[in-house]
């Protein structure tokens, strides 16, 4: 109980942090509208009007996944800049646990995309929320939120073994979009990128979410998107434990 | 007028050498090169599905889009980093022209978005089958040119505001953004409301984007030519505007003594 309060504290306190920065929130808010607004209007041209909350939701995922990939991706290297890694460290817990709350805030802020495009939606283009499984759908954002914080332990380990990390964060944003179904239906991308879909949480969390919203299976999606997402927290978990007595032991911990 | 020239060509040239302080060539190719490969692929396979446009649609309006990249950040860190690093006040100290100071950092900028939206061309016709007249390939060349210098002024316009405003970098990321959704290179221009077209008319890319559809549909350098001066009229535009924003905003944040101010 006392890991799920500390654990439930700490990211409470790294999302009240994150909704701090207007850099944050306008990215987070006006950023995920726009290319919602895209695709309203690209569902509109393709004659698919009737696919709107599919193309809001899938936005809002959009958003959730950027802000997972930015925000975890340099979560060390923010810690580091702030001046708090050796802090963070110094706890008398291990370092995934301490780390976990900033990505799981990374997720919970992706939230505001998914909360700013369905908004939108409904407000500006008049897009009705005849969600298929409305209860399922407010279970199925909160699951993909934790799995896409989980997922995000390992980028942030992953990251923080690469040096140029910042390359890759900036090139994973669209594939992973693409490849996991977010506004693009996985039928139409070649049959090669199947497997690669298939081990990425971001697919199932993606279809859990589409599914709660359009009809379909919510379940199994969701409790295959966490059960990948826990595997990813597990492998992140080590790799961190592994960084963080490297770093200890060659006194490079606040060198970037 | 060889000392202007030399202040524009080598200043920009230096100055473009101390972005790689800080990046490094794989951040480089994996987020100027690599990542508009993937925005191509993703839009390219979205209307596919939904059956709004065709591959070359998609391959040669993202190709020019992806100039706007590293044009609107170049542009933008090319004032917003010098107060980021404490130099801004030393550039503002020099008894030479600041306009042309700061229009020559654009020019390196538009070369690596020349570069990029060549790259993403090249990379987006070979994986998608686009087959494109060759005679039409100079005059593309041509017009990813424009493109890029028009974008880089329009980068340098976002930047201006960096020596008023401190979060920069929030313009600078919603106005990518938006080129995406205005400039027509995704969402057919007829498929958008009268308001944002006319918007559109006025942001770079978007009539380079037309011009270059018109190349690559082999209907010849006279049919592109109008949308191709309607860019050069957009970027010239904006390198005005930057040149007034940044006269006007250093002469206040002397006033204000706010130069520094982060």
């Amino acid at each position: 109980m006392k890991l799920l309060r500390m654990i439930g504290v700490g990211a409470l306190l790294h999302t009240k942090q994150l909704s701090r920065s207007p850099f944050e929130i306008a990215t987070a808010l006006i950023v995920p509208v726009v290319q919602a607004t895209l695709a309203v209007y690209l569902f509109r041209a393709g004659g698919e009007p009737g696919r709107l909350l599919e193309a809001a939701v899938g936005a809002g995922l959009m958003g959730v996944w950027s802000s997972v990939l930015f925000g975890s991706g340099g979560a060390i290297q923010n810690q580091r800049w702030q001046g708090t890694l050796e802090m963070i460290m110094l706890a008398p817990r291990p370092p995934a646990l301490m780390i976990l709350p900033i990505t799981l805030a990374t997720a919970v802020t992706g939230t505001y995309a998914m909360l700013a495009t369905l908004l939108w939606g409904r407000l500006l283009y008049g897009v009705p929320l005849d969600f298929a499984h409305p209860l399922l759908f407010l279970l199925a954002v909160p699951g993909c939120v934790l799995g896409l914080g989980m997922f995000g332990l390992l980028l942030a380990a992953t990251f923080v073994l690469m040096r140029n990390a910042n390359a890759l964060t900036n090139t994973l944003e669209y594939p992973i979009w693409l490849v996991s179904g977010m506004l693009v239906p996985l039928t139409v991308l070649p049959g090669w990128t199947g497997p690669i879909a298939a081990a990425l949480p971001t697919t199932w969390g993606a279809r859990a979410v589409h599914e709660a919203a359009s009809g379909g299976p919510v379940w199994p999606s969701l409790g295959i998107c966490l059960a990948i997402s826990l595997g990813c927290l597990i492998t992140g978990a080590l790799m961190m434990t592994y960084v963080e007595r490297r770093a200890r032991a060659a006194a490079t911990l606040a060198l970037a | 007028m060889t000392a202007l020239f030399r202040l524009i060509g080598t200043g920009g040239v230096i100055a473009y050498r101390a972005l790689f302080n800080w990046t490094t060539p794989a951040m480089f190719i994996g987020s100027l090169l690599v990542g508009p490969i993937f925005q191509l692929l993703f839009f390219a396979y979205l209307g596919r599905q939904l059956g709004v446009a065709d591959d070359r649609f998609y391959i040669v309006g993202n190709a020019v889009l992806a100039a706007s990249l590293s044009c609107v950040f170049g542009g933008t860190m090319a004032v917003a980093n010098e107060r980021r690093f404490g130099t801004l006040g030393h550039v503002l100290l020099s008894p030479r022209s600041r306009t042309a100071v700061f229009l020559g950092r654009v020019l390196p900028y538009a070369g690596n978005g020349l570069l990029i939206a060549v790259s993403t061309l090249t990379v987006g016709s070979l994986l998608l089958g686009l087959r494109m007249p060759p005679d039409a390939l100079p005059a593309l060349l041509a017009t990813l040119a424009v493109a890029s210098l028009s974008c880089g002024f329009f980068g340098l316009t976002l930047g201006a505001l960096g020596l008023r405003f401190r979060d920069v970098w929030v313009v600078s990321n919603v106005s990518v953004a938006l080129l995406l959704l205005l400039t027509g290179v995704n969402v057919p221009a007829a498929g958008l409301p009268g308001w944002m077209r006319a918007v559109g008319q006025a942001l770079p890319i978007t009539h380079a984007a037309a011009a270059a559809r018109q190349l690559v549909a082999g209907k010849g350098f006279a049919a592109a030519a109008p949308a191709l001066a309607a860019e050069v009229a957009v970027g010239f535009g904006y390198a005005l505007l930057a040149a007034t924003l940044l006269k006007l905003f250093e002469a206040e944040s002397r006033r204000r003594a706010s130069l520094d101010t982060m």
